[in-house]
């Protein structure tokens, strides 16, 4: 019987009778924008659209790649085989490295699928394993010529590997030798590389051999690598023309874009000669170089711009600057690889990887860059490390500055630090993340263990300052000297400068955000690091912003509430919230879509069509995904002040909630808002909400999957929902307590107090305090809804956030 | 020209120069770019380099 592969609903010859067999390439995460983000929307009925037009164009087989970073594969994959295997009469070829994924597949697919791919670059572990598997479930396989030293060259070290892998495959785990498309991996002819001039000659020989020296063996190739690098017109005419070349040398199947294959007999004379010349690198005496001939044949021609501007012909080198620059991440494989050819992978991060983050960090400095573009700059950066990182000695870059990192004993406020991990990794720099909650101790060994140059601290909460104060003498006793950046939202240069500097001996730095770290190791490597100063004199003393009438009506009337205790909250439906999310602080606060410079149109037009999308999509994945898991503890309880304090009885116990007193006019004190005992005592309210730790999660998987740009909006994205709930559930409170809801307020009106008294958060300048949420926690015992509480006073999961609530209409939000 | 409106990024406080800022004394009619340096978010207290042009 002929070797053929099977969907539900037809067998396909793998040998077709006009050969090649068609693999439409375009289901593809990586090959193809439009399904990567269809993929990434969550859209994969429109997924398996694209799958279908493939087959409505001709291709026999399609390929199916959801490999993405940030991505979950496993879900993607094996949910887009259970839609395809269903609609698509063309069968599948699963593409995927992931031995896991791959089992899934095959175990869920009802036909005979192809596994696209196993190589020998770990050895043959894996391969062993897909191996098995297609032998299970009887799937052909795709080897491709890599072993654990790279991509084959030469005919000759291609023919040696895929022989390797048949007397594995074959040998050991019982293939027959018709389940193997050896895919012997061309490449490009269009660099103008010497040492690549022969690549066409080199894979049609190999392929001529394998279908010789291991019999009933079949051959498949991804034919576009060929003309990586040239223009796009040229391409498909050179594609088209290897295509025909490499199936008369023996090639069975073709990974292609279907759509993109022109037969032979539309391509005229010429064309056809200047690429022959060009695949079989030949050059008669007195000609110039195939390639030269090539280039100017076409450029001749007028161009149509390819549909999704694939290479345009500019220098490798300048591409993939831009390419940092633009955040995209589109050809960085088969560029890289081009530019590796002629440069050490070192070479290629030092002298043009780190230039243009540089760049790119300039711009952001001169505010011509916005935060989100900088991340996926970066985003760029690392998949490039990461793509040469195996041809590169371990020694290699050891010389790098390296930086320790961490977030401090107590607390676990993990995206300050990890934002500057991403600035500083990727500008060239080594750095050593060991993560959150981490103890004096612990950094004082980690950082002599790695030899850290400079050691950076990162901490939420004004409680995590004090901390790192602490520490500061633990260092100095430890005998480190190295300089000592500091961060965080709650840490003040003056903090830094009174508190911190003078307690060590080495340099201690205020860092206001992640590029004035990148500026303080810059300092450090020219040898011009110094601690920071604070001059008190000079300094500008931020004003005292509160409502100026300092006579509070003490006979406002106190407000029955539908109960005196504490009560949980856990069926809140997450979509109410969003109609309270203050996007104008999400998008130019968390995000950092400022305007700034940009002309008022400019801006509108990037917030409709880049920055509302990404809003929208976040909104539905976090529904679809359960990400949002609103739970509310709260209460009211009888109350009285005196003095400056609040008291408040709970459970049989008074709690005594202690505020500042403002030390000028008005002198506004938290306090002043409830009746005292002798004018017959008060009510107030206290919540404390969370959305629940899925955020963290999600974001945790974002960021350790590089996806710098998402983890960043989706963090921004959860705290402002967090937000949201505190604003939801202080208007329910109104509504119960009588004094009106958050109806009509519309999130304007929320941002500027448009009702009926105020809350205040526990930390905030108002009541300062984080220790009340001791008495705080003792009575609302959030722990039965799953937060607790750091010795920092920090609450956890970090979606979290407690408030009093005051019904007094005079009280509204000032600075002490 | 009216006087560019702007708004705080970290809470969405906007400053409207027509309506100046009761909450630290600012009178109508104030640009502002006219605002002292030492002015911050009536609503959260954000220094005046966390606002951006509004429209
Ligand atoms: C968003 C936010 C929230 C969110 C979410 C918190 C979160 N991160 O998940 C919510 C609404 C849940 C929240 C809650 C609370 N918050 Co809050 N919150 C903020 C806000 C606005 C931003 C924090 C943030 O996530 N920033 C984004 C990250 C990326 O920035 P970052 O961590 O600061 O890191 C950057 C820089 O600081 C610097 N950096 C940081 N570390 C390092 C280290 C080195 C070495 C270097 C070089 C640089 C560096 O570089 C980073 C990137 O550029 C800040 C105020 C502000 N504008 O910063 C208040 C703030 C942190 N919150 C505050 C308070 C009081 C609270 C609450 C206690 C209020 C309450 N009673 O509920 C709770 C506590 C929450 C908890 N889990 O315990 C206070 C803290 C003051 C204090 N007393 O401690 C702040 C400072 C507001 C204020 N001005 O008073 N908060």
């Amino acid at each position: 019987m002929k070797p053929s592969v099977a969907s539900l609903y037809q067998a396909v010859e793998l040998q077709q009778e006009i050969p090649p067999l068609l693999i439409g390439e375009r289901a593809n995460a990586n090959g193809s924008k439009k399904f990567r983000e269809l993929l990434l929307a969550d859209d994969y009925q429109a997924c398996v659209k694209i799958a279908l037009e493939q087959e409505a164009r001709g291709a026999h087989v399609i390929d199916l790649c959801t490999a993405y970073a940030g991505r979950d594969e496993l879900a993607d994959l094996t949910a887009l085989v259970r839609l395809c295997a269903g609609s698509l009469k063309a069968p599948l070829m699963i593409d995927s490295t992931t031995p896991a994924c791959i089992e899934a597949c095959l175990r869920l697919y009802p036909g005979r699928a192809i596994v696209n791919s196993i190589n020998l670059e770990d050895g043959g572990d894996n391969l062993r394993r897909i191996c098995r598997a297609a032998k299970k479930y009887g799937a052909a396989v795709v080897a491709l010529t890599i072993d654990d030293k790279g991509m084959a060259m030469t005919a000759e070290e291609k023919v040696r590997i895929a022989r390797a892998i048949h007397a594995i495959a074959v040998g050991e785990c019982g293939l027959r030798p018709q389940d193997l498309l050896f895919d012997c991996l061309t490449f490009t002819v269009g660099s103008g590389d010497a040492t690549l001039r022969d690549a066409a000659v080199q894979t049609m020989e190999a392929i001529r051999r394998i279908k010789a020296e291991l019999p009933g063996c079949l051959t498949a190739l991804g034919v576009s690598n060929i003309s990586f690098g040239l223009a796009p017109q040229a391409r498909k005419v050179l594609n088209s023309v290897f295509l025909h070349e490499a199936v008369k040398a023996g090639l069975d199947a073709a990974i292609v874009d279907a759509a993109k294959v022109i037969p032979l007999a539309r391509i005229s004379a010429e064309d056809r000669d200047v690429c022959l010349d060009l695949l079989h690198d030949r050059q008669a005496p007195g000609e110039k170089e195939p390639l030269m001939r090539f280039i100017a044949h076409f450029t001749a021609r007028t161009e149509t711009p390819d549909e999704e501007g694939q290479g345009d012909g500019v220098q490798p080198e300048a591409q993939l600057f831009r390419m940092v620059m633009d955040g995209d991440k589109e050809q960085l494989e088969d560029v890289l690889a081009i530019l590796r050819e002629r440069f050490a992978p070192i070479d290629i991060i030092n002298q043009i990887l780190v230039p243009a983050m540089r760049h790119v960090g300039e711009l952001f400095g001169k505010g011509e860059l916005l935060l989100p573009f900088v991340l996926q700059s970066a985003e760029v950066m690392k998949a490039s490390v990461t793509l040469l990182e195996p041809y590169m000695d371990k020694s290699e870059g050891d010389a790098a500055t390296t930086v320790l990192l961490a977030t401090v004993q107590g607390d676990v406020h993990d995206i300050g630090k990890n934002l500057v991990d991403i600035i500083l990794s990727n500008n060239g720099y080594k750095v050593h993340n060991i993560g959150i909650k981490v103890p004096a101790e612990t950094i004082i060994e980690k950082a002599k263990e790695t030899r850290a140059d400079l050691i950076g601290l990162s901490g939420l909460l004004v409680k995590s300052a004090m901390i790192m104060q602490e520490s500061m003498a633990q260092f100095t006793e430890a005998g480190l000297t190295v300089p000592i950046l500091l961060g965080g939202a709650a840490l003040t240069p003056k903090f830094v400068a009174e508190s911190c500097v003078p307690e060590y001996g080495g340099p201690v730095v205020y860092c206001a955000d992640a590029f004035a770290g990148l500026k303080a190791v810059q300092e450090f490597e020219a040898g011009k690091l110094t601690s920071t100063a604070y001059d008190d004199v000079t300094a500008v003393k931020a004003m005292k912003p509160g409502i100026r009438v300092a006579e509070i009506d003490r006979t406002v009337s106190v407000p029955t509430p539908p109960f005196l205790g504490q009560r949980y909250v856990t069926d809140i439906d997450p979509s109410v919230l969003f109609p309270l999310i203050n996007v104008e602080a999400l998008f130019r606060g968390r995000w950092g879509y400022r305007r700034g410079k940009m002309e008022a149109g400019e801006y509108a037009g990037l917030i409709q069509k880049t920055v509302r999308p990404l809003y929208e999509e976040l909104m539905r994945k976090s529904l679809a995904g359960g990400w949002i898991q609103p739970k509310v503890s709260y209460g009211y309880f009888p109350c009285w002040s005196e003095g400056e304090a609040v008291l408040v009885r709970a459970d049989d116990a008074v709690h005594r909630f202690s505020f500042p007193r403002q030390a000028e006019a008005p002198y506004l004190c938290i306090a002043d808002y409830f009746k005292s005992d002798r004018e017959g005592g008060d009510v107030a309210g206290f919540f404390i909400v969370t959305i629940g730790p899925k955020m963290s999660e999600e974001t945790g998987r974002l960021y350790r999957a590089d996806a710098y740009h998402e983890y960043h909006l989706l963090h921004g994205f959860s705290v402002e929902v967090t937000d949201a709930l505190a604003e939801y559930w202080h208007g329910v409170m109104r509504r119960e307590m009588g004094i009106g809801g958050t109806a009509a307020q519309g999130i304007h009106g929320v941002v500027i107090q448009n009702y009926q008294g105020s809350r205040y958060g526990f930390g905030y300048p108002a009541c300062p305090d984080l220790e009340a949420h001791n008495p705080l926690f003792s009575f609302l015992r959030p722990e039965e809804i799953g937060i607790s509480l750091t010795e920092n006073m920090q609450m956890v999961p970090e979606q979290t956030t407690s408030a009093i609530v005051v019904h007094h209409p005079q009280a509204k939000y000032f600075a002490v | 020209m009216t006087p560019e409106r702007y708004i705080c990024v970290n809470c969405g406080y906007i400053y409207d120069p027509a309506a100046g800022d009761p909450m630290n004394e600012i009178s109508p009619g104030v640009a502002f770019a006219a605002l002292p340096e030492e002015w911050v978010c009536p609503m959260c207290y954000a220094p005046k380099d966390q606002f951006d042009p509004l429209d």
